[in-house]
């Protein structure tokens, strides 16, 4: 039962576990979500089993085109017979299977840094915390895996509410503020993205009708599969050439706009929200500062990528066309995200606030590497994705370590704190270098990957300025440098000082958080391909072949 | 038991036209129980009340038996000529009737767990509410003119007596003037239009009417009269509807209503209101004849999503900056009888006419309007009868003074804002498909006008929620009737359940919004020989039923 529903089971069993929670006795609550998400984690392992192949024989695995899934689970939940279809659907493949995996381990770490939750300053309703941390988890989840576009849409915005209140009852001074301005920020770009999810719908359903009313399925074969309506279907939209020849067709308009660009952009502003993207990104270090350290764990490990996710998997594989008619200003904004990220990552003096522009910028890099759609530069972007989920949790962890003993986070009134703490100050440097992007950490392939992506996106006649744009992104690293350095000497080296004197090194709860994700940033940066490309490149090359085959230039 | 075809009122047995209106027959006998009930038992508030009760689950036992059998078709009757469509019943009547009960039960509830003790007029004051009530299931079951202005009336005289049934309460004698002046010259105003179109298409019957403006409009008659006359009679519907420009009672009345009656009319007496527009507009896209003539009603519906739009974004914003949570529901009920609108401007349209898409969201919409509504006023009351404001501070840390009842809050303002896993999202779903469905540019730009007073919409109700949840000043526990905290939370449950069930749930509303009362039923009642007392369906003197 467990294996035949698998996914189900991993996404689900965080809300049980708040189920659990909301009628166990107070004591027991931490002992019940930290199992629940270990339970999580430990499940979610087993999935590696499938993909494990991938590096032998790549068709084994990621098939011979885009849309090959595993884990499959399809039933129906709301059927209008004849007219709509709205399936309870998930799968799994090389997109969402590492962003999967990371959910799960990043969740599992941050609920044991909550576990000092009774030395907070807000310390009150425990319960409430762990049921919300639980059910957040879950709605993350159920986003990576959920291939209906309608129930993709559910679970995004119910991350919404449990995050609202994460920030916002157990945050810091500015806590109102904060967190409002994240769910504003978040539902604003999920509005449009509502009207994307209806029109896609009737679209693909007026393509169907003028194709004589039923078509076969673009990558399901066998009787019953043909379409007779729309569908929301992720994988149906992308791989059908039916459904691909009418959204890109320039004829079709949508409020006397040609569909595939302005459907593109509906989409790609709630991703570029979430990811965040100058200059939409402000809620961010807001959201990050105010929030108490698991939460922030979750938002730059986790909620971050749900940008890059969606870019890769509604965005650029449905219209192809829209990412070309946009490629230009895409990577702009990236370049510009990498670039304004740095800088105000240098101008810092709060420690979590640097941190949290360190990942716009970082976040820069993901937009820039697929926006110019090259094989390199989609593997760089999701290496980079998944290399960010590691380091910038650990970052904010770090933060959190020190916070939880100084309670404040002045950069500059820091200073020598290797030689008090030397085991953090140790984890520390590798966590921050890993940020940095020096060989040998993870922070370096992704983009590394994401600059030659981008390079070569300059012999392709229609993006010239990719060339300037590959010497740019490349020359920002020194800024990244820059900030990290600068950061490293201010507060771990120096002369020791004496307000700091008589602080305890990391706990063993400290070292089995950090220690797991220090080990993942060396890991993943020696060795690349096990980690992270052997199990994602075959879905990603696979999506590209199947989006330059079909690209349609469409001009406004 | 199975109808007749038996739409002419002379000729067939009374008894079945008595029990197709059996139910609004209840009310009526309620109505006359409450005043029998102070001279043979006695005025207590509670026995009143629960005469009520029992007179209401009577009304919707019946509501079931009858909606068991108009399942098929409808049926017009109480007339000399059925065509005139004085009182009919459909699955859409019956389906809102049903409503209109079970929500008048929940509102009964709400009085019980705080009025009741300290009610003097109970007997009054359920007569009125029972005789409003009588007023919008009358508004639900028409398709004439005249009946729909006694309905409407019937409706709106006890209302504006219910808004200042306090009597030592200024500001309700205040709201009850505001609400009574603007429904006198709203009703007056729709009269005028009535006697116009009389005038000129010597019918009352809407069928007939709407055959003869789009006859008119294609060829090129006298446009400008009738017109006005169409305009009038949307005026009065506007006023009931509150849409903009004939809103501003709402928020007056709204505020100075006690708050049992406040919720009453928040939902049903908009939602009448928007079943009577849907029911005459349905018969305007079946008198068009083709695409051309579409063209001509095209004035229509822009009409319709303009005033949607207007409605719903004015409603959003004016709610922004609200200190009574009660004022700021009233605006936000405005906000959602605008998205209500929109599902209503779609029906005109020929990709959707005929098809039930529209209703069925409409209907959907109501449903979990009633829902989202009693919860969210059911608190409002709560909170004010322990705290003696609606004032937004006497919200602060709810959450830590009555977790129970701060929860449901919270559960009940996301569904109104729109959010999953609750069903005000479904609810809005089904109004973005029928958007999506008729397409164009009147469908997707009311589309994203919708979705994004969505957005505008989060920021006050999760102001509720941050004085619920965020602050504390360390206020005493919230002392509450169990009774009131149970319905509050029961609302809030069926929310989530109606989300996930979302599918039967759709199914259901569709049975309802189906096979209703349409202009051939009507027409075609001459034709109509009434079958025997055993009709089958091989019979051949059992004529076809009404709709498709």
């Amino acid at each position: 039962m467990i294996s035949s529903h698998i996914l189900s089971w991993i996404v689900f069993l965080p809300a049980i576990g708040g189920l659990i929670c909301l009628v166990a006795p107070k004591k027991q609550i931490k002992t019940i979500a930290v199992l629940a998400s270990l339970a999580t984690m430990l499940l979610s392992l087993t999935l590696f089993s499938t993909f494990l192949g991938g590096a032998d024989d790549p068709t084994e695995v990621f098939g011979q085109s885009y849309g090959k899934l595993h884990h499959v689970e399809r039933a129906t939940w709301i059927e209008l017979p004849g007219e709509l279809k709205i399936e309870y659907f998930l799968g799994i493949d090389g997109l969402g299977f590492p962003l999967f995996v990371l959910t799960t381990v990043v969740s599992f770490l941050a609920c044991l840094a909550s576990w000092n939750f009774e030395t907070w300053k807000v310390n009150k309703g425990i319960r409430a915390y762990f049921i919300l941390f639980l059910l957040l988890e879950t709605g993350m989840l159920g986003v990576f895996v959920s291939l209906d576009f309608f129930l993709f849409y559910i679970f995004w915005e119910v991350m919404l509410l449990p995050m609202y209140f994460l920030i916002g009852v157990w945050g810091g001074a500015r806590k109102e503020y904060a967190a409002i301005k994240f769910f504003l920020f978040t539902l604003g770009g999920s509005v449009l993205m509502l009207v994307a999810l209806v029109a896609m719908y009737f679209y693909s359903g007026a393509a169907i009708d003028q194709a004589g009313g039923s078509v076969a399925s673009g990558y399901l074969s066998g009787s019953g599969t043909a379409l007779t309506h729309g569908t929301f279907d992720l994988i149906e939209l992308a791989t059908n050439p039916t459904i691909q020849s009418y959204f890109s067709a320039v004829s079709t308009t949508f409020l006397g706009i040609k569909f595939a660009p302005i459907m593109f952009i509906f989409l790609f502003v709630g991703f570029a929200i979430k990811l965040p993207c100058v200059p939409v990104h402000t809620w961010l270090p807001d959201a990050h500062v105010e929030a108490p350290t698991p939460i922030s764990m979750i938002l730059a490990g986790v909620l971050l990528k749900m940008g890059g996710y969606g870019f890769l998997r509604l965005c650029y594989p449905i219209f192809p066309s829209g990412g070309q008619y946009w490629a230009f200003t895409l990577a702009m904004i990236g370049l510009v995200s990498i670039l304004y990220g740095g800088f105000c990552a240098l101008a810092q003096s709060d420690f979590k606030k640097l941190v949290a522009y360190s990942s716009v910028s970082h976040m820069g890099y993901v937009l820039l590497g697929i926006a110019v759609m090259t094989t390199a530069g989609f593997q760089g972007a999701m290496f980079q994705m998944i290399a960010h989920g590691i380091s910038s949790p650990m970052c904010f962890f770090l933060v959190g370590v020190i916070y939880d003993r100084a309670h404040h986070r002045e950069i500059n009134r820091f200073g020598g704190l290797w030689l008090t703490m030397p085991k953090y100050g140790t984890l520390a440097t590798i966590g921050f270098f890993a940020s940095l992007g020096l060989p040998g950490l993870c922070g370096f392939i992704g983009e590394v990957w994401v600059v030659l992506g981008t390079f070569q996106a300059g012999s392709n006649p229609e993006m010239p300025w990719a060339y300037a744009m590959a010497v740019i992104a490349a020359a920002a690293v020194i800024l990244t440098a820059g900030y990290i350095l600068w950061l490293i000497r201010r507060v771990y080296l120096g002369t020791e000082r004496e307000e700091y004197k008589g602080f305890s090194d990391t706990s063993s709860r400290e070292m089995f958080i950090l220690v797991p994700l220090a080990v993942l940033c060396i890991a993943m940066g020696i060795f690349p391909m096990q980690t992270v490309f052997n199990f994602t490149n075959g879905t990603l090359d696979l999506m590209l072949t199947m989006m330059n085959n079909g690209i349609v230039s469409v001009a406004m | 038991m199975e109808f007749a075809q038996s739409t002419a009122w002379d000729g067939i047995a009374v008894g079945e036209h008595l029990f197709a209106f059996s139910p609004m027959i209840a009310l009526t006998v309620t109505m006359l129980a409450i005043v029998a009930c102070p001279l043979l038992i006695g005025r207590g508030a509670r026995t009143i009340g629960s005469v009520t009760v029992l007179g209401v689950f009577f009304a919707l036992i019946l509501c079931f038996r009858v909606g068991g059998v108009v399942a098929d078709g409808g049926l017009s009757g109480l007339s000399t000529s059925p065509a005139e469509g004085i009182l009919l019943v459909d699955n859409l009547s019956i389906g809102f009737q049903i409503l209109l009960l079970v929500f008048l039960a929940g509102v009964i509830l709400l009085w019980w767990a705080g009025s009741s003790e300290t009610e003097k007029n109970a007997p009054e004051f359920f007569i009125l509410l029972v005789g409003s009530a009588l007023g919008m299931a009358m508004m639900v079951s028409t398709a004439n003119l005249l009946m729909m202005v006694i309905a409407m009336e019937t409706a709106s005289l006890p209302s504006f007596a219910l808004v200042g049934f306090d009597k030592t309460s200024r500001r309700g004698a205040e709201a009850s003037l505001k609400y009574m002046i603007f429904g006198a010259v709203c009703a007056a105003i729709m009269l005028y239009g009535v006697s116009l179109i009389y005038g000129l298409v010597g019918s009352l019957s809407v069928p007939v009417i709407a055959t003869y403006t789009v006859d008119q409009f294609m060829g090129g008659g006298n446009k400008l009269l009738l017109t006005v006359g169409l305009l009038c009679v949307f005026a009065g519907i506007a006023f009931k509807v509150s849409a903009v420009p004939f809103h501003f009672w709402c928020p007056d009345a709204f505020e100075g209503a006690k708050i049992e009656v406040t919720t009453w009319l928040s939902v049903v007496s908009k939602a009448a209101a928007l079943v009577m527009l849907v029911r005459v507009l349905t018969f305007f896209s079946a008198a068009i004849p083709n695409a051309f003539a579409m063209s001509l009603l095209d004035p229509i519906v822009w009409t319709v999503a303009i005033v949607a739009t207007v409605t719903m974004t004015l409603g959003n914003f004016a709610a922004y900056r609200q200190e009574s949570v009660k004022r700021m529901l009233a605006y936000s009920s405005i906000a959602h009888a605008g998205y209500m609108l929109s599902a209503a401007a779609v029906l005109l349209h020929p990709s959707v006419a005929g098809s039930e898409s529209p209703i069925t969201a409409l209907l959907g919409y109501v449903v979990v309007y009633l829902f989202m509504n009693l919860g969210a006023f059911g608190t409002v009351a709560l909170v004010g009868w322990d705290t003696g404001s609606d004032r937004l501070d006497a919200f602060t840390g709810l959450i830590r003074r009555a977790p129970l009842l701060a929860i449901p809050m919270v559960m009940c303002l996301m569904s109104l804002v729109g959010l999953p896993v609750f069903a005000g999202f479904v609810a809005k779903w089904w109004v973005l498909v029928s958007l999506g469905k008729m397409g164009g540019t009147v469908g997707w730009v009311l589309a994203v006008v919708v979705v994004s007073n969505t957005l505008f919409s989060l920021y006050y109700y999760m102001r509720i929620v941050v004085k619920m949840t965020l602050k504390d000043d360390g206020q005493t526990p919230l002392r509450a009737s169990p009774m009131g905290v149970g319905l509050v939370n029961i609302c809030a449950i069926v929310l989530m359940v109606l989300f996930f069930a979302a599918d039967p749930f759709r199914h259901m509303t569709e049975r309802y919004s189906k096979n209703l009362v349409t202009a051939s039923t009507l027409s075609s009642a001459d034709a109509i020989t009434v079958a025997d007392s055993s009709p089958t369906a091989t019979d051949p003197t059992a004529i076809e039923r009404g709709g498709n």
